[in-house]
């Protein structure tokens, strides 16, 4: 299907019942904005047009607002109108303004673009440094970030090296982009195709059996493959409803994802692993019990599926109507446009026990290659399900190249029907070449039978509360700060066994004399400039003396190792931190 | 509870709270979350030990991880919310 086609075809879905609401979407005031079919084609059709009025067709348009009804009808309306837009992460808290612009027209130097569209304090200082206009568009319940925003930043000329206007060339066929990271680095900007969009959203449709009856409630965010693709695109192109509301306030206030699946008899939701484990903890203050017996699905994916996340979940809405065969997994990433894998509905995921597997000979902690720990200690692995139609795995050992036997773990390839063919970045349309078709997804697990097992990855990618990290761009930034011995920063993940995540440790050499003040002082500094740039915060940032970090033979930094030293020297001292920190919370 | 709260006894009880938390004191307009000190998902672990030591309840509908950015904010938040 090309890309009219999917345009056409889904004019044609959104038409099918036209006065049916199809999409909610909860602002800034809790005030929920309700659209039927017709009205969302009319009205983000009519704010792309009055937004990307003078960009060229198929041109790339960056979105940077907050959660907000527009920006959904500015992502559909673009697509609609032969434009390709690009969703950037908003800051997920209040943000130094200053670093925060420096910042982002640092990342943009790798994401040729023809538009921005912003909220218009944004817009103000920006528009004098881009190559490209920078459109403002006014946002219900904005006014925080507009003041977060209104003084006027006075970026100098070294900051207004961004890349320059560049076309994504129209064979590309592109609809949209979705960025693999949680920063818009160089080439994680998937091309996401209206071919493997619809291959996508055509077996993941007969898989969960989603019919115009299904109803999605989703708090994520639109610039992640989770949001965008399972809760956003599937139920507009099936023609099923869907609600939005904002990340932040579900942090707080997590009973409120029961209460719009109670309210609007919500039949799906996808979440990472850690948000299972944070709704059982927040159990008191979620408020007074709801009906969640609609359910068909309560999707675990996008970070390592953990079975006492799940369990304890189970356990603690039971009486709610959460039913343990309505408690799913999924395996999916950007590159894939999202699923590549799915447990059956209606059934009890499958889980494979750690032990059993080491009895079978398999190495499930020290996986070949580089000598990776993975630090999970559970007792099973959760499974991720079966590949979708006409998606194809194998395991491989990844020191030979050659296929795993089933329950041998190795790195996991894929060749399916949805698979990206291309990242877009400074050097325009980069192409991926696989080997055979096969794709590299970096990650590490085993089959039983046709069931995928996924025990963590080879690739440094750290996922924080399902977001991914590229340790790369958190070195960068850290790396900006003064007094850091330069290139002399590594970031890792090490699992966060309170919230059922990862986290993010950084460790920088100190330039020159080391004493504790300049340490404090630079860990702070490091704390807050990866914050502002990454969007997440550090569990620890430990500052170290110069030659601390260590070097492979070839001279180059060994994330690895350097890792395996901070767990022996360091990670022990700093493990004291989270645990005075839960004495703190426990009253003690 | 509202009526007998007083600014200087939840300043107080914040100060306490996130002192703790953080591992050393920290100053009243020091950034906590926009900062990293704290992490938006420990914000709600804040909040109750706020609601213990102060013997309140912060009806959480209202509220941002931003409401607790600093200390400042803390106390306006808690006088602003608290039943």
């Amino acid at each position: 299907m090309d890309a009219q086609s999917f345009r056409r075809q889904l004019e044609e879905n959104l038409l099918q019942s036209p006065e049916q609401v199809l999409l909610r979407i909860v602002d800034a005031h809790a005030t929920v904005v309700e659209l039927t079919g017709q009205q969302i084609l009319e009205q983000s059709r009519a704010l792309a047009a009055t937004h990307a009025e003078g960009a060229v067709t198929g041109s790339v348009v960056l979105l940077l607002l907050p959660h907000s009804a527009e920006l959904f009808l500015l992502h559909i309306g673009l697509v609609l109108q032969g434009y390709v837009p690009a969703i950037l992460a908003w800051p997920t808290s209040r943000v130094d303004a200053e670093k925060y612009q420096r910042n982002l027209l640092h990342q943009l130097r790798n994401l040729p673009a023809e538009r921005l569209i912003t909220i218009p304090a944004l817009t103000q200082n920006l528009s004098h440094t881009l190559p490209f206009p920078v459109e403002a568009c006014t946002v219900a319940g904005a006014e925080k970030w507009e003041e977060v925003f209104s003084s006027k930043v006075n970026l100098d000329d070294g900051e207004r090296m961004v890349s320059e206007a560049m076309p994504l060339p129209a064979e590309a066929g592109a609809l949209f982009l979705q960025f693999s990271g949680g920063t818009t680095g160089a080439q994680k900007a998937v091309v996401i195709t209206a071919e493997i969009l619809e291959a996508q959203l055509e077996r993941l449709t007969e898989t969960l059996a989603f019919t115009t009856q299904d109803s999605v409630v989703s708090w994520l965010p639109m610039y992640h493959d989770m949001g965008l693709i399972a809760c956003l695109w599937l139920p507009l192109w099936s023609g099923a409803s869907s609600l939005h509301f904002a990340a932040s306030d579900w942090l707080l206030n997590p009973g409120v994802l029961f209460e719009y699946i109670e309210r609007y008899q919500g039949t799906f939701t996808w979440l990472p692993n850690f948000a299972f484990s944070y709704l059982a903890a927040q159990f008191e203050r979620v408020g007074e019990p709801r009906l969640l017996g609609s359910m068909r699905g309560w999707i675990n994916c996008s970070e390592p599926v953990r079975s006492k996340s799940m369990d304890v979940f189970a356990d603690r809405y039971g009486a709610w109507g959460v039913v343990p065969e309505a408690l799913q997994a999924c395996y999916a990433m950007a590159e894939n446009v999202f699923a590549v894998t799915q447990t059956k509905l209606g059934e009890k995921v499958p889980v494979y026990s750690r032990t059993a597997l080491r009895a079978s000979g398999s190495q499930d902690t020290t996986a070949g290659g580089e000598g990776r720990q993975f630090d999970l200690t559970d007792e099973v692995y959760v499974g991720s399900g079966r590949p979708l139609r006409g998606m194809q795995l194998r395991i491989v050992d990844p020191k030979t190249g050659a296929a795993c036997a089933e329950r041998t773990p190795g790195e996991i390839h894929l060749l399916t029907p949805s698979l990206f063919n291309g990242y877009w970045g400074s050097g325009g349309l980069r192409t991926s070449a696989f080997q055979d078709g096969w794709y590299n997804t970096g990650d590490y697990g085993f089959m039983d039978g046709d069931e995928l097992f996924v025990i963590g990855r080879y690739k440094d990618v750290i996922i924080v509360a399902g977001q991914n990290i590229f340790p790369e761009d958190v070195e960068l930034a850290a790396g900006t700060v003064e007094g850091v011995y330069p290139g002399r920063v590594v970031a890792f993940g090490v699992v966060n066994e309170q919230h059922a995540t990862e986290s993010v440790i950084v460790i920088a050499e100190l330039r020159g004399e080391f004493d504790p003040a300049r340490k404090r002082a630079t860990e702070r500094q490091i704390y807050q400039t990866v914050l502002t740039s990454i969007g997440v915060a550090p569990r620890q940032v430990a500052v170290v003396p110069e030659r601390w970090i260590v070097k492979s033979t070839a001279g180059k930094i060994s994330r690895t190792e350097t890792r395996t030293r901070f767990m022996t020297e360091l990670f022990n001292q700093v493990a004291a931190k989270p645990a005075q920190r839960d004495a703190v919370l426990q009253g003690k | 509870m509202i009526d007998s709260l007083e600014a200087d006894k939840v300043r107080a009880a914040a100060r306490k709270v996130v002192e703790k938390l953080v591992g050393y004191s920290v100053a009243d307009d020091d950034t906590l979350v926009s900062s990293g000190l704290i992490d938006s998902l420990s914000v709600v672990q804040l909040i109750a030990a706020l609601e213990k030591e102060l013997n309140v309840q912060l009806p959480a509908a209202t509220l941002q991880p931003d409401d607790f950015d600093t200390i400042d904010y803390t106390v306006e938040t808690v006088m602003r919310v608290a039943k």
